[in-house]
């Protein structure tokens, strides 16, 4: 066999696993979007785009793509300035460092369930830790879960608790890429601590940077687990989300089409928005 | 512009030390090389002058300050570094204006610096580049750039041209030559690279395993190696060193007896090292030759290489181009005193007298 079919024979399979796994379950999704259905045994029904104006029409399409906005952007500004921020920390010298640079990844192990399980008992009404800490200090109780705000402000905290640490990791592994001479150099023209960090590291690590926050934005945009495992998109709707509204009209309300057109107008929102994100932030800078 | 002063100025790293104490006076406008093999020291000493290692005791003064606690932006000084260092995303303006605008300079100052540096160094046509399409060389340039600007004290250059082709470095190196005597400025430069050394400096610091052998200026250290260190590391083709033991005035090694020049304080018997250049080693019949039974012959264009032995000896002879020699020829060959270096074998200093004549034409 020569070179050149070889190439093109794992070409092939490469294509074809990824139509396999990848396009036809989107194809299929977004099919579905286009007939009634109320169940996946009964027969579909035509629907055309009744899905999509039905969807659209609603005021709680809208709260959820506000939502899912909110809570992406919430997420990725807290979880980047922080990542960064622990970086930073976890590069300088100091005893015992590599104990704390191995703990501060730690969140990102464990289980989504366990994460949320646990923050949920650390607020406790009655036994949580951080209730109690927080009435010593003479504190206002919060009800975390059961005003709109709170509940918000409750999935975004978790969720940054739970990737920071992969901000912090990506990041860490990155500074070490950047030559300590271009730091010498820089002292030598006479910056500080500040002024490296933002004519050296920011620079250096931006093409790094530009994919951490796609990637963060990404799996914030669909991240389902940890809302459901919260709030459940409560309370009234306060945290619920494209991806949330998507399986609620789906699974909740028997309206299998209704689900999969919120989902298809996500992925096109998501896919507009990865499109500009790289009009503005080219990987290649030269 | 200013005098760079040294005391004691030791390195440790935990229990390894890195430096055992350079004392050194750089006179101002005087061009210093630190010299020596890799892992010697050099770096850790010019970067401890810089203030980018702390240094474990002793002091720097520059211009009569004391830097010793100063950070690098407050000792007025400048570095080229080995690998440039540019700033990959600034273009080569603001690589040479940066470290100005940190310096809150005037705006009209600074274009006017930049330009002139500019000019100096033929930059004028990359000054809107990013430092990735330069050539090694016009980056070396911009690196050079970049400390002119600052007009600094002293100017620190770590092995700066060690990352260019043989050419470019010989280039290079008239160019150094060129601005130090442009601007005047002290300058520090490390290299492990002879030829660098010798050309370029007012005088050369030997370095060895973090202890300086020798200080002098570049023929000084030529004409009169200190210790076997320096007799070996200086000079290119290597110095002969040849081992044997004092018998009345003479070196005895195997079946040779060299004549000595006067003035070896050292008993009978005693085991010396002699040293002889391959340069130095005279060619041609006369009174006492001996006869040296040509091996290898390295054809060097102007010169002529020939390695063989002599009485059980092996001794490197460069003479002038000759195409008559041949493998197995027999030349009579002389060593003539007044060129000779002769070092104690054990501890490796030199004990000739220290105004013998070596190499030099005497003072008429
Ligand atoms: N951070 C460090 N920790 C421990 N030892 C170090 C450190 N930096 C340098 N050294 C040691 O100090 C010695 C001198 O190093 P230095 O960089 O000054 O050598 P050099 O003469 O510049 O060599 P080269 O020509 O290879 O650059 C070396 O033995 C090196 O191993
Ligand atoms: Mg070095």
């Amino acid at each position: 066999m020569s070179s050149k079919a070889t190439i093109y024979s794992f070409l092939f399979l490469g294509l074809a696993v990824t139509a396999l796994l990848i396009v036809a379950p989107v194809v299929y999704a977004v099919s579905l979007s286009f007939y009634q259905m109320d169940s996946f045994v009964g027969a579909p029904k035509w629907a055309g785009l009744d899905n999509y104006t039905r969807m659209l029409s609603q005021w709680v399409f809208w709260r959820a793509l506000i939502n899912g906005f909110i809570y992406s952007f919430g997420t990725i500004i807290f979880q980047v300035v922080l990542g960064i921020g622990f970086a930073l920390v976890l590069n300088q010298v100091f005893p015992g460092r590599n104990i704390v640079r191995g703990l501060s990844i730690l969140p990102y192990l464990l289980p989504t369930v366990v994460v949320v399980l646990t923050f949920k008992w650390m607020v406790d009404g009655s036994i949580g830790v951080l209730t109690t800490m927080m009435s010593a200090l003479g504190l206002p109780q919060v009800q975390w879960f059961e005003s709109p705000g709170a509940a918000m402000a409750s999935v975004i905290l978790v969720s940054v608790w739970m990737w920071t640490p992969f901000v912090t990791t990506t990041f860490l592994a990155a500074l070490q890429t950047v030559p300590s001479s271009l730091y010498e150099a820089a002292k030598v023209d006479g910056t500080n601590a500040v002024q490296r960090f933002f004519h050296i590291t920011l620079p250096m690590l931006k093409p790094i940077l530009t994919v951490i926050v796609l990637l963060r934005a990404v799996w914030m945009f669909n991240k389902f687990d940890v809302i459901w495992l919260l709030t459940q998109g409560g309370p009234v709707g306060a945290t619920e989300h494209l991806a949330i509204l998507s399986y609620k009209q789906a699974f909740g309300q028997f309206d299998i089409g209704g689900g999969a057109a919120v989902a298809t107008i996500s992925f096109a929102i998501l896919s507009l928005v990865v499109f500009i994100y790289f009009r503005l932030f080219p990987l290649d800078t030269e | 512009m200013a005098e760079v002063r040294l005391n004691k100025v030791r390195k440790a790293y935990g229990a390894q030390v890195a430096v055992h104490g350079v004392d050194l006076h750089i006179r101002d406008g005087e061009f210093v090389v630190f010299l020596g093999p890799s892992g010697c020291g050099k770096s850790t000493t010019l970067r401890m002058i810089a203030g980018l290692e702390e240094i474990t005791t002793g002091t720097i003064e520059i211009g009569g300050r004391d830097v010793t606690r100063l950070e690098p932006k407050d000792r007025n000084i400048a570095m080229v570094f080995q690998n440039y260092a540019l700033y990959p995303h600034k273009t080569i303006y603001e690589n040479l204006a940066f470290g100005l605008r940190m310096r809150r300079m005037d705006k009209a100052e600074i274009d006017r610096r930049v330009k002139s540096a500019s000019a100096m160094l033929g930059l004028d046509p990359y000054l809107e580049r990013k430092p990735k399409q330069l050539s090694g060389g016009q980056m070396q340039r911009v690196a050079l750039g970049r400390a002119l600007v600052r007009d600094p004290d002293v100017f620190l250059l770590d092995e700066p041209l060690s990352n260019l082709d043989a050419k470019l470095r010989v280039r290079m190196r008239e160019e150094i030559a060129r601005l130090h005597q442009e601007v005047g400025t002290s300058m520090v430069y490390v290299t492990h690279d002879q030829v660098e050394a010798m050309t370029l400096a007012n005088r050369i610091l030997i370095m060895r395993d973090g202890h300086v052998q020798q200080v002098g200026a570049p023929l000084e250290v030529y004409d009169r190696p200190a210790n076997l260190f320096v007799a070996g590391f200086i000079g290119s083709p290597e110095m002969n060193l040849i081992e044997g033991h004092l018998e009345r005035g003479a070196l005895k090694a195997g079946g040779l007896s060299i004549e000595l020049p006067p003035g070896i304080a050292a008993a009978e018997g005693t085991p010396l090292v002699l040293g002889v250049r391959p340069e130095h080693i005279g060619v041609g019949e006369a009174p006492g030759a001996h006869a040296f039974h040509v091996a290898v012959i390295e054809q060097l264009g102007a010169q002529t290489l020939c390695i063989g032995e002599v009485a059980g000896v092996r001794l490197r002879v460069l003479m002038d181009r000759t195409d008559a020699v041949r493998n197995g020829t027999t030349l009579p060959i002389q060593f003539r005193p007044g060129r000779l270096h002769v070092f104690s074998k054990e501890t490796g200093a030199r004990i000739n007298r220290a105004d013998a004549d070596v190499g030099r034409r005497p003072a008429a």
